[in-house]
C-alpha cells in the first residue's frame, strides 16, 4: 500500500479501483459478523474455501467475507452475486451446490429463502419483506465491503466525502452542514450533532481538542453500533476525520467494550491501513491537516455511556460521572475540549456529505434527519438489525419488516432504549419512531435496542430485571439513584414473590418519582422510566401479581410454582400424578388427579390440556411431557372408589338450596363441589339428558358415552336434585327459583346457538348449523349428512361436525373451508389431524360469499381466496379476499360452524345484564352478575370455550356461592398455589433421560375408525407411560425436596400416603 | 506471576501514553483474574495511590479479583437474552457445576460468570464459551456445551470434516513449493520453513491441514517470541507487509503463495493463532 500524498492520488486509486470492478464475476458472499458467527459463519467460510480450493474454483469464483447484514435470524447465510440470491442457514453438505449454482448463473431453488409465514420463495434478497421494508443507508454498505479492506470502502465511494471536505478547507461550511441534515445524536438523547460541533469548534484549538467515538454499546438489547463497527470500520475513521477538520481537532480515541473482540480486531486493521495510506497522522493526503485515532478499551461499566463518566474511564480513572457545566466541549479529557459521538452518529457523517445534507434531513421527519438503525430482538420472528427511515411506525417495524411473533403467543409491548427506557405497549405501535414521540410515550430512542416483549414475558419481572441492572451499574455518586434503585428493586422483588400489597405500588411510583428529580446523571435521571412506563401501560398485570397472586406470564417463580399446575385452570398438580406414574403408583395419581378435578376420564381424552404448553420440559428446548394421555392411562387402570370425597361440611335439613342452571361440566362441577361444602342444589337441564356440550357437542369417538354416563352418575349424589327437560325462560324464571326457596342461582347454560353467516339462502334445506347438526345425531341419533359435505369454520365443533358427517352413511367427501391459514385454526392441532387422516379436505384461506341453490334446496357455495393482511386488534393477519379467485364448490350439505353464542334473549326481562356480544355479562372475580344472588360461568359468560375451563367456572362457582350464602366477602385476595407434597423422584441417569422422546397414545387406523364411532385414540401401555412420566423435569421438588439439614424423608412419607 | 511481566507491560502501556485500564486489561488478560501482587506493582510504579489502582479494578465489571478456571463460562444476561429465558440457563449452569455466578469449580476447571450483554441479542439466549459462541441455548443444551467444553471445543471444531483440507503453499519470492512430503504432520505433507529467533536458527515443519497449529521445531522456541520466517530454497525472508491483527499481538504476519490460488498468512509470534486465508489475493 502506498502512501497517498494528494487528493487527487486518491481520486487517482479509486478511478484505477472502479475500472477493476467486474460486476459479473460470480461472487460467494459470506456474512462473518458475531451473531453469524455464532451460528457457525466459521464453518461455512471454510467448508466454501475448502471447496474453491479443491474444485480448482479460487480463480473462477469470488469469496467477499462481510461484516453484518443484519438478517441474524437466518445465520449462516450466504449470497450470491450477481444473481443476488440470499440462502439462509446454509448447511456445509450445501456448499458445492451453490458453488456450482454461482458458476452457472444459476439458482438452487431448493434452498432459496422462504418467508416462514406465506412460504413464498424468493430469488433476489432485495424482494425479501425483512429487506424491502427498509431503508438500508448505512446498513448496505455492510453487504458491499469486507471491512479488512480498505480498497473495497475505497471503490464503493469511501473517503470521497473527505476528499470534497478538504478540498473545499471551509471548517464552517462543515459544521454548517451537519447542522442542515438535522442529525441528532445516535447514542440515546438526541443531541444536535450540528450544535454540538459548533460549540467545540469555537473552543481555542490552541490546547488540542478531542473527539470521541463512543463505541461502550452497554445497553443491553442493542447491537447496531457493534455490527458498524465489525463491518464498516472506515466510515467511523472517515467520520471522525471529517469532524476533527471541521472543529479543528487534533486527537481522537475510539472507546470500545472489551466484550467486542472482532469490532476492536477489525478498527485495529482499519486503523493501520488509514495510516499507511495517508489518511490518518500527520500531513493528511499532502494538506496539512494532521488528526490521529486511538483505541481505548473499556472494561463493561454502563455508566461510562455518560459523557462526563466515559472521559474519566479514558483517563483511567474509575467511571463515575461529574457535575456539568463545565460541558465536556469545554472541559474534557485531559481537561481539553471535547465531542463525544456515538458509532452510528459518526457512521452518517460521510453518508450526509456524500449524498448532501438537504438530501440526507428530507429522509427522517422534521428535525430528525436520516434513518435510525434498530436491533429488532426478542420475541419476534425475523430478529436482526433494520434499518428505517425516522418517522416510521412501530407496528411497520414489528409486522412487516419483524415478521410479527415467532409462535402462536401474541406480541404485548416492545422495549426500547434499554434500561433507560420504557415499555410501549402493542396498543401504541401506531406511534411514529422519532426522538419526542418516544419520549411522549414515555420511553427514549435510546440506542436503538428494540426488544419485543410477548404473552411470555412478565412485565413486573422486566421492571424488575432492568432495576437489578440499574442498581448493579449505578455508579453510587448521587444517595437517590444508589439506595433509590436498590430499594425500587426491592419492592419490585416483593411483587414478583407475591409479598406486596397495593400500597406498595403507590410507593415505588412516588420512589421513581423521586430518583428521577434528584440524581445529577442520566442514569439516575432515567433509571425510573422501566417502572413508570410498566405501571403506566401495564399496571393491571402489577395488581394481579398483588392482589391475586398470579403472574400471567408464567415467569415469577415464587407465584408459579410448577407451571402445569399453574397452567391448569382447575390448579391440578399434574406434577404430582406424573411422579405417582413414574413410581407405578396409580391409585396415589388418581387421587391427586381426581381431588382438582371431578371429570377426569373426560378431561383425560377431551382437555385442551393447557399444562403442556407450559411444561418446562417444552419450553427447554424439548417436547413438553404427555400430561393428557398420562391422565387417561390413569383413569383407564384405577377404580374411580379409590378416591373418597373429603366433605368439609355435612348438608343440614332445611339448609339453603342452590338452583343451578344447565347439567354440562360448569353446572355439575358446581354441584358437585357445592355438595362437598354442605350445600344442596338443583340442577335444571333443557334437554332431555345431562351433560350439556359434553353429551351434545363431542361426538362418542373422541368421548365414549358409557365413560362420560358414568363420569356424571357419580357426581349426582344424595345433595343434588336433577331435573332435564325444565329450560329457563321457557319452564321456569329466576324470579320464580328465588321466590321457591332458592338462596342463589348459577346459570351455566352454555352456548348453544349457532352464529349466522349472513348470506341469502342459509335457510335452504342442505344447510344446518352446527349445533344443529351435532346435536340431531348425539343426541336423537339423527343423520342428516350427504352427499358431498361442506363444513365452514375452524374451531373445535368445525372438526367434531367434519369428523360426526364423514361416519354418516351416504355422505361421499367432507371438506372444511377456513378463511386463515391452518396454523391459526382454533381447534385442538391433534383433532384436526385425526380426521385429516381419515379423509377429510381442508380448503384453507377461503370464504363464502355466496350460497348456491338449485330448487330450493343447497347446490354449492361460491368462496373467495383470501391472503394475510395486516395484523389485527387480536394480534393476527386479517384474511383479506382477492378480488377474482371467486370460485364454486358444489354441495349436497353445508354445516356452518363460524361460532357459537348463547341463547338468552330473554336474559334481559329477568334483571341480568347482558354484554355487547351477546353474553351475560358478570365480575370475572366473582362470577356475580347484575343481580344480587345470581351468578354465571362456563360458556354463557365467554362464549364457546374448553371442558377445562368449564370446570373452573363450576368451582369457583362453588366458592363463590358458598361465600354468598355465609355472608361473608367475594372478593378475597389469592394464595400462591405452590408443591406442597414432597413425592421422591426415581432415580435416573441424565443420558436416558436425555434421549428419550414424547410419547404419542395408540390410535385406531383410519381406515377402520372412519365408519364407526368407536374411540379413536387408545391407551398408553404401562411401559409408554413410565418412560414418559420419568421424562418429567420435576419442577416441584425446588418446593418441596427436603432441606439435608431439615426433616428427613421418613418423616414426610405420611403426607404422601 | 511473574514480577518482570507485570513490570514490561506497565512500561508498554506507558509508552505508548494508554490508561490504567489498558494496564490492568493485560495483565488479567494474562493471569485470567488480577493478583495483588500485580496490583500493587502498578501502584508502585506509576506513582498511584494503591486505593486509586483497586477503587480501578473493583470498579469495572469485567476484572476479577479472584483466579478464574481453565474455561471461562459467560451467560449473558442481556434484556433480548433475559426474555428469551436466560435466567433458566444461568440457573442450569450454575446447577450442573454446582457454583454460583461469580464462582470458580473447586477443581479450577469452570469459571461461571454473567454478562450484561454480548451484543448477539438476535440470536439469545446466548453462551460464550471461552471465546465460541453458543446461540438459542435452552437448558437441555447445557450439558453437551460442558462436554464439548470439557473435549475442548478447538479441537471438536477441527475435527468436522466436511470442514478439513489441506493446503499446497509455495514462496510467494521464488514460488519453490514449501511442502515437504517425507515428513507428515496430521497425516500430510507438512510445510517446511526455516526460521531463526534469539540467536539461534534451523528448521520448522507447519501442519498444512487448514486451522491446525501443530508445529515441529529443529530447536525449542519460547512462546511468545517473535520469529523470522525463511524460504529454505531461496533464503527470502517470508515477512509480508501487515501485521497480526490480534490487539495484544501485533506482530508481523508471513505470507506463502497458496499453490489453487491467493495467499495464507500466518501470525510470527510462537503460540499465536493470528492467520488468514485470503483467496483473493492481495490482502488489502
Amino acid at each position: 500500500m502506498e502512501r497517498l500524498c494528494s487528493i487527487e492520488e486518491l481520486k487517482r486509486l479509486r478511478a484505477l479501483l472502479v475500472r477493476d470492478v467486474d460486476d459479473r464475476r460470480p461472487r460467494i458472499v459470506v456474512c462473518a459478523g458475531t451473531a453469524c458467527q455464532a451460528s457457525g459463519a466459521n464453518s461455512l467460510l471454510r467448508a466454501v474455501k475448502k471447496y474453491l480450493i479443491e474444485a480448482n474454483l479460487v480463480e473462477k469464483v469470488a469469496l467477499r467475507i462481510t461484516g453484518c447484514h443484519g438478517f441474524c435470524e437466518m445465520g449462516p447465510f450466504l449470497l450470491t452475486e450477481p444473481q443476488n440470491a440470499f440462502y439462509a442457514r446454509v448447511a456445509l453438505e450445501d456448499v458445492p451446490r451453490l458453488v456450482q449454482a454461482v458458476l452457472a448463473d444459476a439458482y438452487v431453488e431448493d434452498l432459496l429463502y422462504r418467508d416462514p409465514v406465506t412460504g413464498e420463495k424468493f430469488r433476489r434478497c432485495d424482494d425479501i419483506p425483512f429487506f424491502k421494508n427498509q431503508q438500508r443507508t448505512l446498513l448496505e454498505m455492510n453487504r458491499k465491503i469486507d471491512p479488512i479492506r480498505v480498497y473495497d470502502y475505497i471503490t464503493h465511494g469511501g473517503y470521497q466525502a473527505l476528499e470534497e471536505v478538504l478540498s473545499r478547507r471551509n471548517r464552517e461550511w462543515v459544521v454548517e452542514e451537519v447542522k442542515r441534515s438535522a442529525l441528532r445524536g445516535r447514542g440515546g438523547a438526541g443531541f444536535p450533532t450540528g450544535l454540538k460541533w459548533e460549540m467545540l469548534a469555537r473552543q481555542p484549538k490552541d490546547r488540542g481538542k478531542f473527539l470521541v467515538c463512543n463505541a461502550d454499546e452497554g445497553d443491553p438489547g442493542a447491537y447496531m453500533d457493534r455490527s458498524i463497527l465489525e463491518g464498516n470500520p472506515h466510515s467511523i475513521i472517515e467520520g471522525m476525520l471529517i469532524g476533527a477538520f471541521g472543529v479543528s481537532a487534533t486527537q481522537g480515541v475510539v472507546y470500545v467494550r472489551n466484550e467486542y473482540p472482532l469490532a476492536i480486531k477489525h478498527l485495529t486493521i482499519a486503523l493501520r491501513q488509514a495510516h499507511d495510506l495517508g489518511l490518518l497522522g500527520n500531513d493528511i493526503l499532502g494538506t496539512g491537516f494532521a488528526f490521529d485515532i486511538k483505541i481505548v478499551r473499556g472494561a463493561g461499566a454502563f455508566v461510562c455511556g455518560e459523557e462526563t463518566a466515559l472521559i474519566r474511564s479514558i483517563e483511567g480513572k474509575m467511571g463515575e460521572p461529574r457535575q456539568r457545566p463545565p460541558f465536556p466541549v469545554q472541559k474534557g479529557i485531559n481537561g481539553k475540549p471535547t465531542a463525544i459521538n456515538n458509532v452510528e452518529t459518526w457512521a452518517n457523517v460521510p453518508l450526509l456529505f456524500r449524498m448532501g445534507a438537504a438530501k440526507f434531513a428530507e429522509m427522517g421527519t422534521k428535525g430528525n434527519g436520516g434513518c435510525k438503525v434498530f436491533s429488532l430482538v426478542g420475541k419476534i420472528k425475523n430478529t436482526g438489525l433494520v434499518e428505517v427511515p425516522m418517522g416510521t411506525t412501530l407496528g411497520e417495524v414489528v409486522h412487516n419488516i419483524g415478521g410479527g411473533p415467532p409462535g402462536k403467543a401474541k406480541i404485548k409491548a416492545v422495549q426500547t432504549g434499554g434500561p433507560s427506557g420504557g415499555c410501549i405497549p402493542a396498543s401504541r405501535f401506531d406511534l411514529p419512531i422519532d426522538y419526542d414521540s418516544l419520549a411522549q410515550a414515555g420511553s427514549i430512542m435510546g440506542s436503538g435496542g428494540m426488544i419485543v416483549m410477548d404473552e411470555n414475558t412478565c412485565m413486573v419481572d422486566v421492571a424488575k430485571y432492568f432495576m437489578n441492572f440499574l442498581k448493579d451499574e449505578s455508579c453510587g455518586k448521587c444517595f437517590t439513584c444508589r439506595k433509590g434503585t436498590q430499594r425500587m428493586y426491592e419492592i419490585l422483588d416483593d411483587i414478583s414473590k407475591g409479598q406486596a400489597t397495593l400500597e406498595h405500588l403507590d410507593l415505588l411510583e412516588e420512589l421513581a418519582l423521586a430518583v428521577k428529580d434528584t440524581t445529577m446523571c442520566g442514569l439516575g435521571q432515567t433509571a425510573s422510566n422501566p417502572v413508570l412506563s410498566t405501571l403506566r401501560y401495564f399496571r393491571e398485570e402489577y395488581e394481579e401479581h398483588v392482589y391475586e397472586k398470579k403472574c400471567r406470564a408464567f415467569v415469577c417463580k415464587d407465584l408459579v410454582g410448577a407451571p402445569c399446575q399453574a397452567a391448569c385452570p382447575i390448579d391440578t398438580e399434574a406434577w404430582r400424578y406424573v411422579a405417582h406414574v413414574a413410581r407405578g403408583e396409580y391409585e396415589q395419581a388418581y387421587q391427586a388427579i381426581r381431588e382438582a378435578n371431578p371429570f377426569p376420564s373426560v378431561c383425560g381424552r377431551v382437555c385442551s390440556h393447557p399444562c403442556e404448553s407450559r411444561c418446562r420440559s417444552g419450553t427447554a428446548g424439548k417436547q413438553p411431557i404427555a400430561i393428557r394421555a398420562l391422565k387417561r392411562f390413569v383413569t383407564d387402570r384405577v377404580d374411580p372408589s379409590v378416591y373418597r370425597p373429603r366433605r368439609t361440611k355435612a348438608v343440614q335439613p332445611g339448609g339453603p338450596r342452590v338452583a343451578i342452571i344447565g347439567s354440562g361440566p360448569a353446572g355439575l362441577t358446581a354441584a358437585h363441589y357445592l355438595s362437598l361444602a354442605g350445600y344442596a342444589s338443583t340442577v335444571f337441564e333443557a334437554d332431555a339428558q345431562p351433560g350439556g356440550m359434553l353429551v351434545s357437542g363431542i361426538p362418542a369417538y373422541r368421548l365414549p358415552r358409557d365413560t362420560l354416563g358414568k363420569e356424571i352418575k357419580s357426581l349426582l349424589d344424595e345433595n343434588v336434585t336433577l331435573k332435564c327437560n325444565t329450560a329457563l325462560g321457557r319452564d321456569i324464571t329466576i324470579d320464580e327459583l328465588l321466590n321457591d326457596g332458592y338462596r342463589a342461582v348459577f346459570l351455566a347454560i352454555g352456548a348453544h346457538k349457532s352464529r349466522a353467516l349472513n348470506l341469502k339462502g342459509e335457510d335452504v334445506p342442505g344447510v344446518f348449523p352446527a349445533i344443529e347438526f351435532l346435536k340431531s345425531f348425539n343426541l336423537r341419533g339423527q343423520k342428516q349428512a350427504r352427499g358431498r359435505v361442506g363444513v365452514i369454520g375452524g374451531g373445535d365443533s368445525a372438526v367434531d361436525a367434519a369428523g360426526v358427517a364423514l361416519r354418516q352413511e351416504g355422505v361421499d367427501s367432507v371438506t372444511i373451508f377456513y378463511r386463515r391459514t391452518r396454523d391459526e385454526m382454533p381447534a385442538q392441532k391433534k383433532d384436526i389431524d385425526s380426521v385429516l387422516e381419515e379423509g377429510v379436505k381442508l380448503e384453507t384461506l377461503m370464504t363464502p360469499v355466496r350460497i348456491l341453490t338449485d330448487k330450493g334446496r343447497l347446490a354449492g357455495i361460491e368462496c373467495v381466496r383470501n391472503r394475510l393482511g395486516e395484523v389485527d386488534a387480536g394480534g393476527r393477519r386479517k384474511p383479506v379476499p382477492i378480488p377474482g379467485t371467486e370460485h364454486v364448490f358444489l354441495l349436497d350439505t353445508l354445516i356452518v360452524t363460524i361460532g357459537d353464542v348463547p341463547a338468552i334473549e330473554f336474559m334481559n326481562s329477568m334483571g341480568i345484564e347482558v354484554t355487547d356480544w351477546g353474553t351475560v355479562k358478570m365480575d370475572p372475580a366473582t362470577l356475580a352478575t347484575s343481580r344480587a344472588g345470581v351468578f354465571a360461568g362456563g360458556d354463557v359468560v365467554t362464549g364457546p370455550n374448553t371442558v377445562v375451563q368449564a370446570i373452573a367456572a363450576g368451582k369457583k362457582a362453588a366458592t363463590m356461592i358458598g361465600r354468598y350464602l355465609r355472608g361473608e366477602d367475594l372478593k378475597q385476595p389469592g394464595v400462591p398455589l405452590l408443591p406442597e407434597v414432597y413425592v421422591e423422584p426415581v432415580q435416573l441417569d441424565d443420558d436416558a433421560l436425555a434421549e428419550a422422546n414424547r410419547v404419542e397414545p395408540p390410535v385406531v387406523a383410519p381406515a377402520a375408525r372412519r365408519r364407526d364411532f368407536n374411540e379413536v385414540e387408545l391407551s398408553l401401555s404401562v411401559e409408554d407411560a413410565t418412560r414418559e412420566a420419568r421424562r418429567c423435569l420435576r419442577c416441584d421438588l425446588e418446593f418441596t425436596q427436603p432441606k439435608e439439614d431439615a426433616v428427613p424423608a421418613q418423616a414426610t412419607a405420611g403426607v404422601t400416603a | 506471576m511473574k514480577k518482570e511481566e507485570v513490570l514490561s507491560i506497565i512500561d508498554k502501556h506507558r509508552d505508548q501514553g494508554d490508561g490504567l485500564i489498558s494496564v490492568l486489561e493485560e495483565i488479567q488478560t494474562k493471569y485470567s483474574y488480577l493478583p495483588a501482587e500485580a496490583l500493587k506493582l502498578v501502584a508502585e510504579r506509576t506513582g498511584r495511590s494503591a486505593v486509586d489502582v483497586y477503587s480501578v479494578a473493583t470498579f469495572y465489571r469485567s476484572f476479577s479479583l479472584k483466579p478464574r478456571g481453565k474455561h471461562l463460562c459467560l451467560v449473558c444476561q442481556g434484556t433480548a437474552c433475559h426474555v428469551r429465558g436466560a435466567p433458566q440457563v444461568e440457573k442450569e449452569f450454575a446447577r450442573q457445576l454446582q457454583v454460583q455466578p461469580g464462582e470458580t469449580t473447586p477443581d479450577r476447571e469452570f469459571t461461571l460468570e454473567t454478562v450484561n450483554c454480548l451484543g448477539a441479542c438476535a440470536l439469545g439466549p446466548v453462551v460464550v464459551m471461552d471465546g465460541h459462541y453458543f446461540s438459542n441455548v435452552r437448558t437441555s443444551r447445557v450439558k453437551s456445551i460442558l462436554d464439548k467444553t470439557r473435549a475442548g471445543l478447538d479441537d471438536a471444531e477441527l475435527k468436522a470434516d466436511l470442514r478439513d483440507f489441506v493446503l499446497t503453499v509455495s514462496c510467494p519470492r521464488c514460488n519453490h513449493s514449501l511442502m515437504d512430503p517425507h515428513h507428515p504432520i496430521d497425516g500430510s505433507p507438512s510445510i517446511k520453513v526455516t526460521v531463526a529467533t534469539e540467536g539461534e536458527h534451523g528448521w520448522l515443519r507447519l501442519s498444512a491441514l487448514y486451522g491446525s497449529f501443530t508445529v515441529e521445531s529443529e530447536f525449542g522456541i519460547r512462546t511468545d517470541a517473535v520469529v523470522d520466517f525463511f524460504c529454505p530454497h531461496c533464503h527470502a525472508v517470508l515477512k509480508g507487509a501487515s501485521l497480526c491483527p490480534l490487539p495484544q499481538c501485533r506482530a508481523p504476519m508471513v505470507s506463502m503463495i497458496v499453490r489453487a490460488g491467493g495467499v495464507v498468512q500466518i501470525c510470527s509470534r510462537r503460540g499465536c493463532k493470528g492467520h488468514m486465508l485470503d483467496l483473493n489475493g492481495s490482502g488489502v
